[in-house]
């Protein structure tokens, strides 16, 4: 594969593995979430300019308005967390758990 | 102007002088002396009657009619108002019959109401009262009886609602208010109907114009009228309710006076209604169905009160039942007659309540007639006048109806229902009679009873001469406007008699039964209907109004707020998806950590597989 293909390709995976290992933060999982958005906003914008096709141009910024929406639900989930549990700490969320 | 028109004329002008100058007296700030109402309201009244007698005798040599217009009251491009009054052959009789009336009501109420503190706003509001049925009674106008009729109807609810600290009597003023109303709703619809149509509210216009017209819908519009102020059946709950007002009010406004006004009115309107078979025939059948169904309310009534308001209203039926038979002028001579006896039984009553110290039940009444002799002896020929007892006062009337009713073709079931109604007449008195004068005494020892006043004494006796000889003076001395059928057989002639003396002779058999337990049990079912007045009040004031707030209750909070609220607007959505949302978060257990690493492994494996 192309170097380009292979460093947004591996940027999407490292924020991805940051996302599912995460240890004690939820900002922690928020901010590797951005990354993978990052990435994959990157990989649209190359999209258009390596390969020519104009049609697609206006794809990232959907994708950037769409994970600004998501990030400020994200955020918005974090304080509400932080209210109601105390802290930002992952293991704070296990009322699911049996 | 012709010396007798202004001799009817200038003696109203006088009459109301008189009658209101004791009224603008009480608008000044200045106190009453404590007579004021024996001083100045009776003399005012028996002074009225006194001027009212000069156009009676005047008419009654004469014969002459007048119609006087005066003042312009309103003038629009369509119709003229102006005050103008009727001297006819029914308004100068009423007017001195019904001051006659009232002079002795009046004197009667100086001893009645002697201990309320409030006696002088008393006599007030029954002077108020007579003025207006006074207007209405000489009105050529309609505009101008209108006022009249609502004035009577609004001082009727005043008097009725005399004693307002007891709550009977505010729901009776109401009713009596609501079912006026009712009525009033008629009366307008008929003046309504004749302004656009006939373009004028003076009687001898309307007479004139209206030959042609179809004039079923104004006629209805004031029978309506007539079945609510005259208390015909289907409006009637309000006369035996008004009953809850001191006897000189029940004794003028809803024996005499007021109640006779629907009937007067549809007299008024006669011409009208002479071509007109819709309307006879439903003034005959009503009228019927009225006189019938209050004598059988009567008859098992107990308080005398009571009783005497529905042979107030049984009589009311049988004028109905003379209007429907095209025979106004017999209507009127009834009204005349009627107002005398109806007058002194409510004044008998009254002296034997007071006299008992406020008792108005007959079952606790007895042997008055030792004890209060005069009193039953006013009571008897007040009730052989009312049951048409022969050449009394109300023979004349009664048995003139009734003989025409016998020689006309009209309605057999009409006929039956109203000679039923004349023996029950005569059930019912007896049974007053009976109860309150004859036997022996079931009330307290120690009762005042004194009837040597001569504020009482007095006014029984003229009310006494009147039953007497009443029916007489007015028959000797007017013109039958119809003539009358003079020859029948002999059992339709003794009819009315007849069964008169039939229904006297059962009440007697029945009243001495009462000693005697001929049946362990009575009848109970026709006593039920009787006791609760035909089960009108119950199903009208109660059960109506029970079914509407239910109605109203299930609208408002079963279909309302349970049903389109809760379970199929915005409390279906919560209640549609808070299952699913415990069930789905019953399936979730947790651990994050595990599952996005799972997912991770899973998507890197993927990746690794294709790629090979």
């Amino acid at each position: 594969m192309t170097p380009t293909h292979f460093t947004i390709s591996s940027a999407f995976l490292l924020g991805m593995m940051g996302l599912a290992f995460h240890r004690t933060h939820l900002l922690s999982a928020l901010l590797c979430l951005e990354a993978m958005m990052l990435a994959l906003f990157i990989a649209l914008s190359l999209w258009s300019l390596q390969l020519d096709a104009t049609g697609c141009s206006t794809a990232p910024m959907l994708m950037l308005a769409f994970s600004a929406c998501e990030a400020s639900a994200g955020l918005a989930l974090l304080v509400a967390t932080a209210r109601t549990h105390g802290t930002g700490h992952m293991q704070a969320l296990n009322l699911l758990q049996c | 102007m012709h010396p007798t028109t202004l001799m009817y004329t200038s003696s109203l002008l006088l009459m109301f002088a008189v009658l209101l100058y004791p009224l603008l007296v009480t608008f000044t700030s200045l106190p009453l002396n404590n007579d004021w109402a024996s001083s100045h309201a009776k003399t005012a009244v028996k002074s009225a009657f006194l001027i009212s007698l000069a156009p009676l005798s005047l008419f009654l040599s004469t014969g002459m009619e007048a119609v006087t217009s005066s003042w312009t009251w309103m003038v629009t491009t369509t119709l003229d108002i102006t005050l103008s009054f009727k001297f006819d052959h029914y308004s100068i009789i009423f007017i001195p019959i019904a001051l006659y009336v009232t002079w002795s009501i009046l004197e009667f109420a100086t001893w009645y109401m002697h201990s309320d503190p409030l006696m002088n706003r008393f006599f007030k509001y029954l002077l108020t009262f007579l003025v207006a049925m006074l207007i209405l009674v000489s009105a050529n106008n309609l505009f101008q009886l209108f006022i009249g009729w609502e004035g009577v109807g609004i001082m009727s609810f005043l008097l009725i609602g005399w004693w307002h600290g007891r709550a009977d009597a505010n729901t009776a003023a109401l009713q009596a208010v609501l079912y006026n109303r009712v009525g009033d709703i008629g009366l307008i619809l008929g003046m309504a109907w004749l302004a656009t149509n006939v373009n004028s509210w003076d009687i001898q216009q309307m007479f004139i114009l209206s030959k042609d017209l179809d004039m079923t819908l104004p006629l209805l519009g004031l029978i309506l009228a007539a079945t609510g102020k005259s208390a015909q059946f289907g409006l009637h709950p309000w006369l035996p309710a008004a009953m809850e007002g001191p006897t000189p009010v029940s004794a003028l406004l809803h024996s005499s006076t007021m109640v006779v006004a629907g009937i007067f009115l549809l007299i008024r309107m006669s011409p009208l209604m002479e071509n007109n078979q819709t309307a006879l025939t439903l003034c005959l059948c009503l009228g019927a169905l009225t006189t019938m169904f209050t004598a059988t309310c009567a008859l098992t009534q107990n308080d005398i009160k009571k009783i005497v308001a529905f042979s107030t209203s049984s009589q009311l039926g049988l004028m109905m039942v003379t209007i429907g038979l095209n025979q106004p002028q017999l209507a009127f001579l009834h009204i005349c007659t009627h107002a005398f006896f109806k007058a002194m039984l409510f004044l008998c009553s009254g002296s034997v309540i007071h006299s008992l110290n406020d008792e108005q039940d007959i079952r606790k009444m007895g042997g008055l007639h030792h004890l209060a002799p005069f009193t039953s002896s006013c009571l008897t020929v007040g009730s052989l006048a009312l049951t048409g007892a022969p050449f009394l006062a109300g023979f004349f009337s009664k048995d003139a109806i009734i003989e025409a009713l016998n020689t006309s073709h009209v309605n057999a079931w009409a006929l039956t229902l109203t000679l039923i109604a004349t023996s029950f007449t005569a059930i019912y008195s007896l049974r007053v009679i009976f109860f309150v004068t004859m036997g022996t005494p079931r009330f307290l020892p120690l009762s005042p009873i004194n009837e040597n006043n001569p504020a009482v004494i007095n006014p029984l006796k003229r009310l006494a001469w009147g039953s007497i000889f009443g029916g007489l003076l007015v028959m000797l001395n007017i013109n039958l406007f119809k003539t009358p059928v003079l020859t029948m057989p002999a059992e339709l002639k003794l009819a009315a008699l007849a069964v008169s003396v039939l229904g006297l002779l059962t009440a007697l058999e029945l009243a001495t039964l009462t000693s005697k337990q001929f049946k362990v049990t009575p009848l109970r079912t026709p006593h039920h209907f009787s006791t609760s007045l035909g089960f009108v009040p119950a199903i009208i004031h109660r059960q109506i109004p029970q079914l509407s707030l239910l109605l109203g209750q299930k609208i408002a909070s079963q279909m309302v707020d349970q049903t389109w609220l809760e379970k199929t607007g915005p409390k279906a959505i919560a209640n549609a998806t808070t299952p699913l949302a415990s069930a789905t978060s019953n399936m979730q257990q947790g651990l994050i950590k595990t599952y996005l690493t799972l997912f991770l492994m899973t998507l890197v494996l993927v990746t690794l597989i294709s790629a090979t």
